[in-house]
């Protein structure tokens, strides 16, 4: 584990004076959250690179929990001045004068690093890396004819976090985040549309190799090749066969959302008193990730001290656990799962996910589609939703076809699909054997935006209620 | 001094921003205090042109030392990156100059909130709610405050600041819904001036709007007319500005392109920009690049009459500049011009039968093609009244098609909002649902 105090300026004994002061007036957990980040980017338009964008973000956040309500603030300076301030004005939440001092204990939070870095970005500098994306245009504009404008976005990002709490949990971690993202416009006899993709991990610059430029043109090239052809479909309720990979966004919105115990201690999840009992097919396992090496959403120790873990949060259909943090763990009495994240120190931390997927179920997308006589099939998305009391989610579909007996027709695009949360999950009769995780730059905007991932077999939803004209 | 660091480095030219923000917040849950945060930031934006090339930086570490290692860095790496002649400060005409009278963005009374005062305010909203409605599951009211001051210079000589407080309190309402459903309903008062945020009736406004939503029936896929609320109609305005926007047209990334002069939309619709409008969110003598604010038509009874066009954008499309993006956007339709009262029940009951759009579920849209397609909440409608919710459906269309059924344009732009677009009724939309 690297050292970041000289980095922050402080030393072990320095944090534990800011906790006993965040607990000075009562406080049952008190943590102190440093990050130092920045972030470097690229973008390529009208064929040069020609902007360059860089970002630094220092700073430390002090929390105090009492009787689960909880206390926040931050300094941009990690002077022990600004930050006994800032435990001061947390320690707010509690009222308690007379507290007794605690010792804090320190011990290193054990955990396993699951983002190495062969090769940083230091070794691939920036004129490398506008050589990359200049390639990159070149190859886009002489393999896909219609295009008339490329905009390619790279950004590195690089968090270096030190923490410690009032149980003497220190870890200090280095989170690598870069995403290569593309947008395309087309043109074909006056008309114009777009395509985006991308892709994130939690890699060094080697991640630019692996063959990325193949896939991501191999995408493109695939959907412009029917985007004009393509239109919004007849709306109605009908079945749903959802490609493996990004359909992952319905876990996501249908489910993951309504399991993050934050919701339900606060009793406002459709699934609140669900736990323990069987909610959709025996085929279906779901699960919460934070293990999966160099993925987006992976963590090597959550924003709270507790170790990255794999979650399930439904077995074979019975619903097994939500997605806690501290403070829903300490109200339902279980151990925190490692979901409490936050978007920087500026942020208290929630229950948030991390890569959301569901694991393989048996037969072939082939087979699914074949058993459907009138429905769509959809593998492409930009955006989700979802109220979590109702249980109503959406996402956006960018494309998809038309299933005509059995069979993939018309291309469509650009319509919303909207279902309830526990119906929908009831409704998957189907599940593939072909789970993936899709690497794309999923952002979650709960409250705070946090890196995500997910993933899906492909399945059949018996009914959804798909957007589209007449 | 940031840019004179940045010109001593070896910049052309630069341009800088600090942005420093003060906000605190309080969210009561029930009756007992939740969470109270309370946070002080300052961030320096900084834009460096050298030979042709741009690089755009920004740091919350302001120590002297520590910003000319990052400037030095900045300068560096913009040197790395290829030429983009159309990059640079605003031509001298376009900035704005003077010493125009205060815009009313400030009210001193943020200095001296209390956190106790602003627990109080957080459960006023709750109390007028929690324990009085057997079937409200929880109610989480929010209070919040902030103050931001931004000073901006130039090395062409500009120098700006701009000072801005706002206020806010809200409330979202969990109910006993149907089965295991607890729907949620939410309501929110912002305001610039302490005194002027109409703080009563927030919770109970919330739980009003929930309870009327708990008997939701999914409809029948077909073509209805719709009412969308002025709390959410400019979900359907936002479409329209981004297809304006130099960015988007440039790139052939928009539905609105060669769109300038030509008639898009119906006769009815028509926004303006009135950036020097006094005690509103959003007023403004100049934009991030201190090039001048004015009034100008957006569009004017279905004219595109400008495109919102930054310095950069002007040289690259070899087309004047204006603005980089509206300040306060106003709807005017002739219920506003003739100010006639339109409200809500009156623009339901001018569609006749309908949906009333309440809040929007997810969806999106196309900028290239303008295609849509929206989750929806709300109510059937018959006549002027609320006859049931609804749920589980979606409104899908194209956003030039859309604005040329607009039937009526109501009276009722919230004051809260920095685009004061009030309830709009437009005709034979179609919705998917059973």
């Amino acid at each position: 584990m690297e050292n970041y105090q000289p980095l922050f300026g402080v030393s072990l004994e320095d944090i534990q004076k800011i906790i006993a002061s965040a607990l000075s007036t009562g406080g049952d957990y008190a943590d102190v959250f440093f990050e130092y980040s920045t972030s470097d980017e690229l973008t390529l338009r009208d064929g040069e690179v020609n902007s360059v964008e860089s970002s630094a973000d220092y700073g430390a956040g002090v929390r105090v929990v009492r009787n689960g309500r909880t206390g926040y603030a931050f300094s941009e300076t990690t002077g022990m001045p600004e930050l006994l301030r800032a435990a001061r004005t947390a320690a707010g939440i509690a009222s308690d004068p007379g507290a007794a001092v605690r010792q804090v204990q320190v011990h290193p939070v054990a955990f396993e690093n699951r983002y190495r870095i062969v090769r940083g970005w230091d070794e691939y500098p920036l004129t490398a890396r506008r050589e990359f994306l200049q390639g990159l245009d070149g190859r886009f504009r002489a393999e896909i004819p219609c295009i008339s404008k490329v905009i390619c976005n790279l950004a590195i990002d690089d968090s270096r976090i030190m923490f410690l709490n009032s149980e003497g949990d220190y870890f200090c971690d280095r989170r690598p985040c870069t995403t290569l993202s593309v947008v395309c416009i087309l043109e074909k006899e006056g008309k114009s549309d777009n395509i985006s993709t991308s892709r994130s991990f939690r890699m060094g610059s080697e991640m630019l190799g692996h063959g990325l430029a193949d896939e991501l043109i191999r995408e493109v090239k695939e959907k412009s090749q029917y985007i004009f052809d393509a239109r919004q479909p007849k709306g109605g309720d009908m079945p749903v066969v959802m490609g493996s990979g990004s359909s992952g966004i319905l876990l996501h919105e249908a489910i993951g959302h309504a399991f993050e115990a934050d919701f339900n201690r606060k009793g406002i999840s459709v699934f609140s008193d669900r736990m323990g009992k069987k909610i959709c097919s025996s085929k279906i396992n779901v699960v919460d990730d934070a293990t999966i090496p160099s993925n987006r959403g992976s963590l090597n120790v959550d924003d709270e001290g507790v170790a990255g873990q794999k979650t399930y949060m439904v077995t074979r259909g019975v619903l097994t656990s939500y997605l806690h943090d501290r403070i829903s763990a300490a109200y339902y009495g279980v151990a925190p799962t490692g979901n409490g994240r936050r978007e920087s120190f500026r942020f208290n931390p929630i229950p948030r996910m991390r890569a959301t997927y569901m694991e393989d179920g048996e037969g072939t997308q082939e087979e699914i589609i074949r058993s459907v006589k009138k429905g769509i099939f959809v593998d492409n998305f930009t955006n989700g939703q979802v109220e979590i009391g109702a249980g109503d989610f959406t996402f956006y579909v960018k494309s998809g076809f038309l299933i005509e007996e059995g069979r993939l027709t018309a291309p469509i695009k650009d319509v919303n699909i909207i279902g309830n949360g526990p119906e929908a999950l009831a409704d998957i009769v189907e599940v593939a054997a072909d789970s993936l995780v899709d690497d794309g730059a999923w952002t979650c905007g709960k409250d705070q935006y946090c890196a995500v991932s997910c993933g899906m077999p492909s399945v059949l939803v018996k009914s959804l209620t798909v957007g589209g004209s007449l | 001094m940031a840019v004179d660091i940045a010109l001593k480095q070896g910049a052309d030219s630069a341009k800088a921003i600090i942005e420093q923000s003060l906000s605190n917040s309080v969210t009561v849950l029930g009756s007992e205090t939740d969470r109270i945060m309370s946070s002080s930031s300052r961030i320096l934006f900084l834009d460096i042109y050298i030979d042709g090339r741009y690089g755009s930086f920004s740091t919350n570490m302001l120590r002297e030392e520590e910003l000319r290692k990052f400037i030095a860095s900045a300068v560096e790496a913009t040197r790395l990156i290829a030429r983009d002649e159309c990059r640079g400060l605003p031509d001298a005409e376009l900035y704005y100059r003077g010493d125009a009278p205060d815009l009313g963005q400030y009210d001193s009374r943020f200095e001296t909130l209390t956190t106790e005062e602003r627990i109080g305010f957080a459960k006023s909203v709750a109390d007028e709610v929690w324990g009085k409605e057997k079937r409200l599951l929880s109610i989480e009211a929010e209070w919040g405050d902030e103050v931001e001051h931004s000073t901006y210079a130039d090395s062409a000589g500009f120098s700006g600041e701009t000072l801005q407080s706002s206020f806010y309190a809200s409330a979202n309402c969990s109910i006993r819904g149907r089965g295991q459903e607890k729907p949620e309903s939410w309501w929110y008062e912002g305001s610039m001036f302490l005194d002027s945020l109409n703080l009563k009736g927030c919770g109970a406004t919330a739980l009003s709007r929930g309870l009327e939503s708990v008997n939701t029936k999914r409809l029948k896929t077909g073509r209805y007319n719709a009412v969308i609320e002025n709390t959410v109609s400019s979900k359907m305005v936002s479409p329209i500005l981004k297809a304006l926007m130099g960015g988007s047209l440039q790139q052939g990334n928009s539905f609105l392109r060669e769109s300038l002069g030509k008639k898009i939309f119906g006769d009815n619709l028509t926004l303006v920009d009135r950036p020097h409008t006094y005690g509103l969110p959003g007023s403004r003598y100049f934009d991030d690049e201190g090039v001048a604010t004015r009034e100008r038509d957006i569009i004017r009874e279905g004219s595109v009459c400008n495109y919102f066009i930054s310095p950069y954008y002007s040289r690259k499309m070899g087309i004047p500049a204006t603005i980089s993006g509206p300040s306060v956007l106003r709807f005017e339709g002739p219920s506003v011009i003739q100010k006639n009262e339109l409200s809500l029940p009156t623009l339901m009951q001018k569609a006749g039968r309908g949906i009333l759009i309440t809040d929007f579920n997810g969806g999106n849209y196309n900028n290239a093609t303008g295609d849509f397609s929206y989750g929806v909440r709300g109510f059937l409608f018959e006549d002027g009244h609320k006859v049931h919710a609804i749920r589980e459906m979606n409104v899908t269309g194209n956003i030039i098609t859309l604005w040329n059924n607009l039937i009526a344009v109501g009276s009722d732009g919230r004051v809260s909002s920095k685009w004061m677009i009030p309830s709009l009724a437009f005709e034979g939309l179609d919705f998917s649902g059973i």
